[in-house]
C-alpha cells in the first residue's frame, strides 16, 4: 500500500496537492482498516483436528507409522502424545518419540514441543499381516496466539500389508477439506 | 463551500467509511458465535462442585456482573491470565463483580492449583462436559481460555477466546458495574 502513496510523487505531471492529500488519506484509512481486521488473530484459529492433522500408514506387516502435521503457529506437547491399538490385538512397543524443541515454560518447567511434521515409528508386538487395525492417537497442543485445545483422541483404521509387502497407503484421520477462504 | 473544503469533507467521509468497514470486518471475524439465551439459562442452572467438593449453584450469583472463565491447569495461557482475575475480583468484588472459574480438569489438580495461587473466587470443576457448555456460549473451537462476561440482568456483554487483556477486562467491568 505504501507504494501507492509514493507513486503519486511522479515528477512528470504533478498531481494537485489536495488530490495527493486525498489519496494519502484514503491509503492511510485503508491501511488502518486492514490493520484493525488483522489484530484479531483468534478469528483465524483452526479446529484442533485441522491444526494438528493426524495420518498414519503401515510400513510393513509389523510396523506402523504415525504422523502429525502441525500447522504453523501451533505446537503439540511431546509428553501428551500417546499411541495404542483398539482393540489391543497386539502390543505396541513404547515408541521412540523424536526429540522436540525444548521450551522453558513459566508454568510447566522444561517441556518439549513439536512443530511442523512429527513422524513416529510404531513397532507391533507381532506380525499382523493382512489384518486390519485401529490405531488411536492422543495428543494435546496449543496455538501461539494463546489458546490451548483439550486433549484429542483420534482413530485411524489401517490395512496391514502381507509379509514382505508394503508400505500401505497413508490414511488421514480427517480427510483434507477444500477451503476457499483460508 | 469552497472546493478545498469539499475535498476535505470527501476525504473525511471516505476515511471514516474505510475505518468503519475495517472495524466491521474485524468484529465479524472475531465473533466466534453468539451465546443463545438458552445457553445462558443452562449456565445459570448449573450446579457443580467447587475445588473443595461443595456443590455450588451458579444462580446464587444472579444479579451480579459475572465473569465466567473456562480454564484448565494444563492450559498455560489460562494460568497466565488468572492473577489478573484475582486482582480484579479483589478490586471490584464489593461493587458487585463475581468471577466464576469453570475448570475443564480433574478435581485434585484444580484443588492443588487453587491453593497454590490463592484463588479468591470459586473454581467449579466440570471436566470435559464444560467444553460443550462453552461451545453453546460461543466457543465454537472449544479451546481455552474462554471467558463470558454477563451484565447484572444475565445478558452476555462479551465473549473472549484467548487471554482477556487487563485493560479490556477493566473497561468492560467498569462499564457494567
Amino acid at each position: 500500500m505504501a507504494s501507492i502513496a509514493t507513486s503519486t510523487g511522479s515528477s512528470r505531471k504533478p498531481l494537485r496537492s489536495d488530490a495527493l492529500v486525498t489519496i494519502a488519506a484514503v491509503v492511510v484509512a485503508i491501511a488502518v482498516a486492514c490493520a484493525s481486521a488483522a489484530v484479531r488473530a483468534d478469528s483465524k484459529l483452526l479446529p484442533a483436528e485441522q491444526a494438528f492433522r493426524f495420518s498414519a500408514r503401515a510400513l510393513d506387516d509389523s510396523t506402523l507409522e504415525a504422523r502429525f502435521a502441525v500447522t504453523d503457529g501451533y505446537y503439540l506437547y511431546r509428553d501428551k502424545l500417546a499411541f495404542f491399538l483398539d482393540p489391543a490385538v497386539t502390543t505396541l512397543a513404547a515408541p521412540a518419540l523424536p526429540h522436540g524443541k525444548v521450551k522453558d515454560d513459566p508454568f510447566f518447567g522444561t517441556v518439549e514441543t513439536y512443530r511442523g511434521d512429527v513422524v513416529v515409528r510404531l513397532p507391533l508386538g507381532t506380525s499382523l499381516a493382512g489384518r486390519s487395525v485401529v490405531l488411536v492417537a492422543d495428543s494435546q497442543g496449543c496455538a501461539d496466539v494463546g489458546v490451548c485445545y483439550p486433549a484429542q483422541r483420534q482413530k485411524i483404521t489401517l490395512a496391514v500389508p502381507l509379509a514382505g509387502k508394503g508400505p500401505g497407503a497413508v490414511v488421514d484421520a480427517v480427510p483434507p477439506k477444500k477451503n476457499w477462504f483460508n | 463551500m469552497s472546493s478545498s473544503l469539499k475535498r476535505w469533507l470527501l476525504v473525511a467521509v471516505v476515511a471514516i467509511g474505510a475505518l468503519a468497514a475495517g472495524a466491521y470486518v474485524a468484529h465479524e471475524r472475531s465473533s466466534s458465535g453468539a451465546a443463545s439465551p438458552a445457553a445462558v439459562a443452562a449456565l445459570m442452572n448449573l450446579a457443580l462442585p467447587d475445588a473443595a467438593g461443595t456443590e455450588q449453584r451458579v444462580d446464587q450469583w444472579r444479579g451480579k456482573v459475572l465473569v465466567v472463565n473456562f480454564w484448565a491447569t494444563w492450559c498455560a495461557p489460562c494460568r497466565e491470565e488468572m492473577p489478573e482475575f484475582i486482582r480484579a475480583q479483589k478490586e471490584f468484588g464489593d461493587k458487585g463483580l463475581q468471577f466464576i472459574g469453570i475448570a475443564v480438569d480433574q478435581a485434585d489438580k484444580v484443588q492443588q492449583y487453587v491453593a497454590e495461587i490463592g484463588l479468591n473466587y470459586p473454581a467449579l470443576v466440570a471436566g470435559m462436559s464444560a467444553m460443550e457448555l462453552s461451545k453453546s456460549l460461543g466457543n465454537d473451537l472449544q479451546a481455552l481460555p474462554f471467558t463470558v462476561v454477563l451484565d447484572r440482568s444475565g445478558s452476555v456483554a462479551h465473549t473472549q477466546l484467548g487471554i482477556l487483556k487487563p485493560e479490556k477486562l477493566t473497561s468492560l467491568v467498569k462499564a457494567l458495574l
